[in-house]
């Protein structure tokens, strides 16, 4: 890659707005060919607004695109796929009830002579796609049996088949294992080496160094900043993206330990389970870390009554607590905010007010009746405290960020005001800024006197907000580390074997 | 507030309330076409009889729209209406019940297939399109079985006034069974807006998940939101069967359906969620008064239900292109 050679991609003072605020500002983009470009931005930067007019989506309000040096237009996803573009969103594609083959050639099948599906070629053609993404599956494996980093393979494979020149991933690494990772990693790497282009959104730091050649920051609809990745530091690159220094991303304060909050023994659960136990004390961060699917979540699941239990005892101050659904955990003062904050936790058409009083309505009640003022007072408050960035109360959850949208999440359980708060991924996708908010929040929670217990795929989170660490693997306890001292690779090395 | 920023906020609650209750304005559309077609129509009888007419469909409004709010609807309802109508005059005709324990018998047997329903759904898990229809099915035959096919007709002097009695006078007075249709609807806008029950139905039509990891009892509250739809049918039959004076088999046919079209018309959402039970009595009276105006503008009752037809597609059809456009 070199700077001489022609742009594969450029884009010239590009703008769009939507109704109350300019997502982009006349922004410059250039892509060359074989080079991998980290863009990266807090969210709201407009990252995928950006992406949204390349894959023709959105349409841009002013600006120009030049493809290979020719000018284009980008009207509708098809001109964008004929024109070389290829997209693979975080949240995938993939129609889960076809086969790998079907889901590469939907909408495109080859046709026989007789007018029907040339199913043997579809298949031949996908597993020749499937060999160069080093994909060892049979072509007609139904999608959604395969994992989540399979099913990103799938969609590489796909976009080869419309031989794209520009491939675009979005976050494609938020999901994935570290071993999933760097097998993604050497595809790119292969990609890049057969000349194509892609544009890499990501909020993880460390890929950017180990794949990106180039980086491009976003921020509020401008391009900040591009610069070479080579030349270029962490630190420099969340200034770029914040517009400030920003300190230490993890705001661990030491609290003092109370007694036992809560305490687990012994829990199995059909099939995924094996006898977890650990105990958390009030004031304290214990962290889980293990690799996706280890049971984690499941162990978070159980315990807060979703799933049922096959055996075990779930002890809260040292009493056994009768946990058969949630209610139950609610009333032992068990808080909850769940991996997936759209289906789970929010309920997206509701108003940032209704959403934060769900969990709490006893609170703001007299018996049956809902008292509107005291349920006004709880979200003024949390709104202020969280300092979630929202036009109004009455404002429907839907139309937040990622970051606003896990603060009313996070806000929900707070105003039920928790001895116990388990937070499952809490700060996956969302923005720099808002994550150390939410570190921060953690750490005044515990020093209140609140047992956390963090689960988190991000090891730096881990290590870095947790007094002590528990690693699973393959649904059992693998150990636990006093957080001071330990690195990630002691971590990683148990979460593997 | 500047007095440019009051100009937009009356605008933007004006866009709203007409975004919301667009049936208020059709309503006034409707009413003076007919008043202008008609010279008897805009009479304070005709006003009065479409509203009595309304009252027991519109009952059945409530529940139905209950049950849209958390996501589901219940198909059962009419003949839910019909068997209740069946049992309550059985009871009074053939087995010499006091009246008033009758109308007990009869809201307590609509409760109890509600309640049938709301389990087999929310605890055994089946869907509500299957249960319900089912229980249509349940429903019918028992009322063919109670009234053995024919009407059972002259009710005692002591209850009909529910149905056909006023109040201030037969000329010019409030008829008795639109009373009891208003005070229910208050009282279940009062539970839908105001109470921990409401908001929750408003959860669990929205993301039934996130309904449940927020400590709420999703299955009963499911389960009692059936029950309530089925105690009102049995409602809906006292005001029907003592405003007809009779029990048959056609008491609350296609009911189930018209009140899903009034809730639609009125503008909740069928994806749940969303929408307040008042804007289903909207939709009840735009529903009635369009056939009192059709009928006496003499169009062919054949051409009315294909026009019943058109008139719901147009009006999902409306809320889409606006929801589209927003």
């Amino acid at each position: 890659m070199s700077e001489q050679t022609r742009p594969l991609l450029e884009m010239r003072g590009v703008s769009k707005s939507f109704p109350g605020v300019k997502a982009l500002d006349r922004v410059d983009l250039q892509v060359y060919p074989g080079e991998v470009l980290a863009l990266v931005g807090e969210n709201g930067a407009g990252k995928s607004t950006l992406m949204k007019i390349l894959s023709g989506v959105h349409r841009m309000d002013e600006g120009e695109i030049y493809l290979e040096g020719k000018a284009v237009s980008l009207p509708d996803p098809l001109s964008s796929q004929k024109a070389g573009i290829s997209i693979i969103y975080q949240e995938l594609n993939t129609l889960n009830n076809l086969s790998i083959a079907e889901n590469i050639f939907i909408g495109r099948e080859p046709i026989a002579k007789n007018g029907l599906v040339d199913r043997q070629r579809q298949h031949r053609e996908a597993r020749a796609l499937l060999d160069e993404v080093k994909l060892p599956l049979d072509t007609q494996t139904l999608t959604g049996k395969l994992s989540t980093a399979q099913k990103q393979m799938v969609e590489v494979a796909k976009a080869l088949s419309f031989n794209a020149k520009l491939i675009i991933m979005d976050e494609p690494t938020s999901s994935l294992t570290n071993a999933e990772t760097r097998t993604l990693f050497d595809i790119v790497r292969r990609l890049k080496a057969r000349g194509v282009a892609i544009v890499f959104i990501t909020h993880r730091m460390v890929e950017i160094f180990q794949i990106a050649d180039r980086v491009a920051v976003l921020r509020d609809g401008q391009m900040a900043a591009t610069m070479h990745a080579r030349d270029t530091t962490e630190a420099d690159i969340i200034s770029a993206m914040v517009g400030r220094e920003i300190g230490d991303l993890y705001v661990k304060e030491v609290a003092p330990l109370g007694e036992v909050a809560l305490e687990v023994q012994g829990l199995s659960t059909k099939n995924r389970l094996h006898d977890v136990s650990f105990y958390v004390r009030s004031g304290e961060i214990l962290g889980f870390a293990g690799l996706v699917g280890a049971g984690r979540s499941e162990v978070m699941r159980a315990v807060f009554g979703i799933d049922p239990r096959q055996s075990g005892t779930i002890l809260v101050r040292g009493k056994k607590a009768a946990i058969r659904k949630t209610g139950d955990a609610l009333r032992y003062g068990i808080g909850f905010v769940p991996e997936d904050r759209k289906e789970q936790a929010l309920i997206l058409d509701m108003t940032v007010k209704k959403n934060m009083s769900l969990a709490a309505l006893d609170r703001v009640s007299r018996g049956w009746f809902i008292d509107r003022l005291r349920e006004s007072r709880l979200a003024e408050k949390f709104v202020s405290l969280l300092r979630v960035r929202t036009p109004s109360l009455e404002q429907r959850v839907k139309n937040l960020s990622g970051g606003n949208q896990q603060k009313v999440v996070i806000a929900k359980w707070m105003a039920n005001e928790p001895l116990i708060l388990i937070l499952d991924e809490p700060t996956r996708g969302i923005d720099v800024g808002a994550k150390k908010e939410i570190h921060k929040l953690m750490s005044d929670l515990a020093r209140q006197g609140v047992a956390i217990v963090l689960v988190s795929s991000e090891l730096p989170e881990v290590i870095g907000m947790s007094d002590r660490i528990v690693v699973m693997h393959e649904g059992r306890v693998k150990g636990s580390f006093d957080r001071r001292g330990v690195t990630q690779e002691e971590i990683m090395q148990m979460a593997v074997s | 507030m500047s007095q440019l920023a009051v100009r937009r906020d009356l605008k933007r609650r004006l866009s709203k309330f007409t975004r919301d209750y667009a049936i208020v304005v059709a309503i006034f559309l409707l009413m003076i076409i007919f008043t202008i077609a008609s010279d008897y129509f805009l009479t304070y009888r005709n006003i009065r009889n479409i509203f009595m007419q309304t009252a027991s469909l519109a009952i059945v409004c409530i529940g139905q729209a209950m049950i849209v709010t958390t996501g589901e609807f219940d198909l059962s309802l009419g003949q839910n209406v019909c068997v209740t109508s069946a049992v309550m005059a059985y009871l009074i005709k053939f087995a010499g019940f006091n009246p008033w324990i009758a109308i007990l018998c009869a809201i307590g047997v609509g409760a109890l297939v509600g309640l049938s329903n709301g389990v087999l759904i929310a605890y055994a898990g089946i869907p509500c399109f299957i249960v319900t229809l089912g229980f249509q099915m349940i429903a019918r035959g028992a009322a063919k079985i109670i009234t053995n096919a024919s009407p059972i007709p002259a009710m005692p002097d002591e209850i009909k006034f529910i149905g056909r009695g006023f109040i201030g006078g037969n000329e010019y007075g409030v008829p008795i069974s639109v009373l009891i249709m208003l005070a229910l609807f208050l009282f279940f806008a009062f539970i839908m807006q105001r109470t921990k029950f409401g908001r929750s139905l408003y959860a669990i039509g929205g993301n039934k998940e996130a309904a449940y990891f927020a400590g709420i009892n999703v299955k009963g509250h499911r389960a009692i939101t059936y029950t309530i739809a089925g105690l009102l049918c049995g409602v809906s039959a006292v005001v029907l069967v003592t405003r007809l004076d009779s029990a048959a088999l056609t008491n609350g046919n296609l009911y189930e359906f018209d009140a899903m079209i009034s809730c639609i018309l009125g503008g909740i959402s069928l994806a749940g969620g969303r929408g307040k039970i008042i804007q289903a009595l909207f939709g009840a009276i735009f529903l009635m008064l369009f056939f009192n105006g059709m009928t006496m503008l003499n169009v062919n009752p054949f051409v009315q239900d294909v026009l019943k037809g058109v008139v719901m597609i147009g009006a999902v059809a409306l809320d889409v292109v606006r929801n589209r456009r927003r």
